[in-house]
This record gives structure tokens, C-alpha cells and sequence, in this order.
């Protein structure tokens, strides 16, 4: 009897610093998560309201540049409001989560969702990344030419905004891995 | 108590009043041995589901490299004025697809061993969790290599009216099948990928 409650003190004094460090690794979940929000949503809102319109025009050619003139901008801008949203939502989840640093299912459904998202936030990313590059370079073989000489401003924009995602894509990273850190740490 | 396959509790001799306890104690080393070779079963299923899933995404990534690597179409006239060979080196975004899925294909070959370790000893968190760190990155440099390309598809089929691209698809029609199919077998193996990460959760969970 007295060795078994002996074993049982033993037990939950190591137990107590791993759940020291799962709360450590809940508090920088949610802080990362903030981030990742203000990445996201600076990059849809700098995205979406690109408007730029040339002080001249001919029959040929508009002079009128916006982001839904290019449907990868759209699906663009579409991802990363989906993204801020699921962000949004999970933020309660963190929090629950800096209070029961134990919970474990919740967890899962986080990292299931957190790829999810982290698929789609890629998948925005780099389809306007490739249109971006062309618009800046054009391409010789195609016969397509870059627009961003013509419109300056426009450019910077839609290249600007494309750095919010990026980050936003390291910090999913870094979240997929802090909850499986969690996760495993039993 | 020593740690291992199965708990041994030394269960001293006490008065009477205890007996009903140390009837328990033996019970309870058979529950958690049960437990344990339970969950060693669980874990193995899924190390044997992640190894298959491996293989497939091995055979998609692979495709989807050779299929864009061996591009080469040339249209059987010429003017002074127009290129009429269409290559995937042509578009830096479909060579940035070829070196993706190259890694991608390259990284799958190199993880089958820890999966097969994973598959030998369920309960061993460290290649799980090694998987599962470069599992996540390889979902990543995937989508970003498909999307990339599938921007570039679109475009070619369809052009843009706004900034004067016409689509080259309709010259180019092996070209545009090769590098469509190049893209769907991508996005094939990005969803495996996903799934993988799902599955090292679900074994890291039971631990």
C-alpha cells in the first residue's frame, strides 16, 4: 500500500512539467495563430482592393487593372478570406486549449483542419505568385507581355501582398507541428 | 517497477482487510498489458496504411515529374515572327513544378524506410514525428508547385482578355494535355500527403 502510493507521488510530479511545457506550447499556438490572422487578412485586403486605372485610353486596349481581371487573383483573394475565417473560428479552440493543455482529440481535429487550410492557403499562394512573375517578366515564347509596366502601382500591390500569405504559410507549418509536439507528448 | 512490455507490481503481504485490493492488482497488470498490445495493433494498421499510401504518392509524383519533364512539342510549320516549339523549360512556373515534384518524389523514396520502422515498432514516437515534420513541408512545396502550374493551365486555356494573353492551347494540344495531366497527378500526390499527416496525428495520438 505505501509503496503504491509511493509510485503514485512519482507519477505526478513528472507529469506536472510535461504539462508545463504543453501549456507553453498552447500560449504560442494561439500567439502564432494571431499572426497567421493578420497575415492572411492583410494580404486579401491589400489584394482585393487593387484598383488601378491609366489616365489615357485607345479602342485597343484597357487601361483598367483590378483583381478580379485575372480569375487566380479572385480564387486569390477568396483562399485567404476562407483562411482568416477558419482562423477566426479556431482561436477559441486555442484558448480552450491553453486551459486543458491534456485534451487530445481536439488536438487532431486542429491538425486535420490546420493541413486543410494550410493546403489551400499554399494553393492561393503560388497561383498568383506564378501570375504575379508574369505579369512582371512576361513570357517571350507565349507571346505574353508584361503588364506591369504599364501599371505600376497595381504591380506593387498584388507583389506586396503576396508576402502576408507566405508568412502565413510558415506559421501553419510551425502550428501542424506544435500540436503534434502536444500531441505526442503523453 | 520496470518499464518495458508489461508492468510487474510487487504486491507485499498485508493484513486481511487489503486482500479484495491485492485481488485487484493483478487484474490491472492485464488491462494495461491488453491496452497496450491493442493500441501496438491500432498503430500498426495505420503504419501499414501510411507505407501504402506512400507507394501511391511515390507513383503520382513521379508521374507528374516525367510527364512535365518530357514536354516537347514542336508545330510542323514556321513563320519569322512566331516560336512554334513549346517546351516546359519554356514557363519558369512548370520548371519550378518539375523540381517540386522531383523533391517530392525523392523525399517519399528516402521516408520508406522510417515508415517501415514505424511498421516494426508502433511505439516509436521519434520517426513518427520526424515523418511527420517533413510530411507537413512536402504538402506545402507540392500545392505550391500545383497551383503554380494549374495557374499557368488556366491561362493556356483559356488566355486573358484583359492583359492581351491568348490562349495557346489551341496550337499546342499535346503540350496542353501533357501539362494538365502533369498537374492533376500532382494535386493527386499533394492529397496524399495531407492524408499522411492526418495518419502520423491520429498514431502520434495513441501514444
Amino acid at each position: 500500500m505505501k509503496a503504491g502510493a509511493l509510485e503514485l507521488g512519482q507519477a505526478s510530479i513528472g507529469s506536472a512539467p510535461r504539462r508545463g511545457v504543453n501549456k507553453g506550447v498552447s500560449i504560442l499556438d494561439f500567439i502564432l495563430r494571431l499572426v497567421a490572422l493578420i497575415g492572411t487578412l492583410g494580404s486579401a485586403i491589400a489584394m482585393g482592393t487593387t484598383d488601378e486605372t491609366l489616365p489615357f485610353f485607345t479602342q485597343f486596349i484597357r487601361f483598367k487593372a483590378q483583381y478580379d481581371d485575372l480569375p487566380t487573383f479572385t480564387f486569390f483573394v477568396i483562399a485567404n478570406a476562407i483562411v482568416s475565417a477558419y482562423l477566426v473560428l479556431s482561436l477559441p479552440l486555442s484558448i480552450f486549449h491553453i486551459v486543458r493543455s491534456g485534451a487530445r482529440n481536439s488536438r487532431m481535429i486542429l491538425i486535420f483542419f490546420d493541413t486543410a487550410m494550410l493546403a489551400l492557403l499554399t494553393a492561393g499562394a503560388s497561383a498568383a505568385s506564378a501570375i504575379v512573375y508574369l505579369a512582371h517578366k512576361g513570357n517571350a515564347r507565349a507571346n505574353w507581355l508584361a503588364i506591369c509596366q504599364q501599371f505600376n502601382s497595381f504591380c506593387e500591390r498584388i507583389s506586396g501582398s503576396l508576402i502576408g500569405s507566405f508568412g502565413g504559410i510558415v506559421v501553419f507549418i510551425l502550428l501542424i507541428l506544435l500540436s503534434a509536439l502536444a500531441i505526442s507528448r503523453r | 517497477m520496470k518499464s518495458g512490455d508489461a508492468t510487474t507490481i510487487n504486491i507485499a503481504e498485508t493484513s486481511g482487510g487489503s486482500k479484495g485490493k491485492a485481488a485487484a492488482a493483478p487484474t490491472i497488470v492485464a488491462t494495461t498489458k491488453a491496452t497496450k498490445h491493442a493500441a501496438a495493433g491500432w498503430k500498426r494498421g495505420i503504419a501499414i496504411f501510411d507505407f501504402i499510401l506512400r507507394l501511391f504518392a511515390i507513383a503520382a509524383a513521379l508521374a507528374a515529374t516525367t510527364t512535365m519533364g518530357t514536354t516537347d512539342q514542336t508545330l510542323p510549320f514556321f513563320t519569322q515572327f512566331f516560336q512554334f516549339q513549346a517546351s516546359y523549360d519554356d514557363l519558369p512556373a512548370f520548371t519550378f513544378f518539375v523540381v517540386a515534384n522531383a523533391i517530392a518524389s525523392g523525399y517519399l523514396v528516402l521516408s520508406l524506410p522510417f515508415s517501415i520502422v514505424s511498421i516494426v515498432r508502433p511505439h516509436a514516437i521519434g520517426a513518427r514525428l520526424l515523418l511527420l515534420v517533413f510530411d507537413t513541408v512536402m504538402v506545402s512545396l507540392t500545392t505550391a508547385g500545383a497551383a503554380a502550374a494549374a495557374a499557368i493551365v488556366y491561362l493556356a486555356h483559356n488566355g486573358n482578355a484583359s492583359a492581351n494573353w491568348i490562349a495557346i492551347c489551341q496550337q499546342f494540344d499535346d503540350f496542353c494535355q501533357r501539362i494538365s495531366g502533369a498537374v492533376v497527378a500532382s494535386f493527386i500526390a499533394a492529397v496524399i500527403f495531407m492524408l499522411l499527416v492526418v495518419l502520423s496525428g491520429l498514431a502520434l495520438r495513441k501514444h
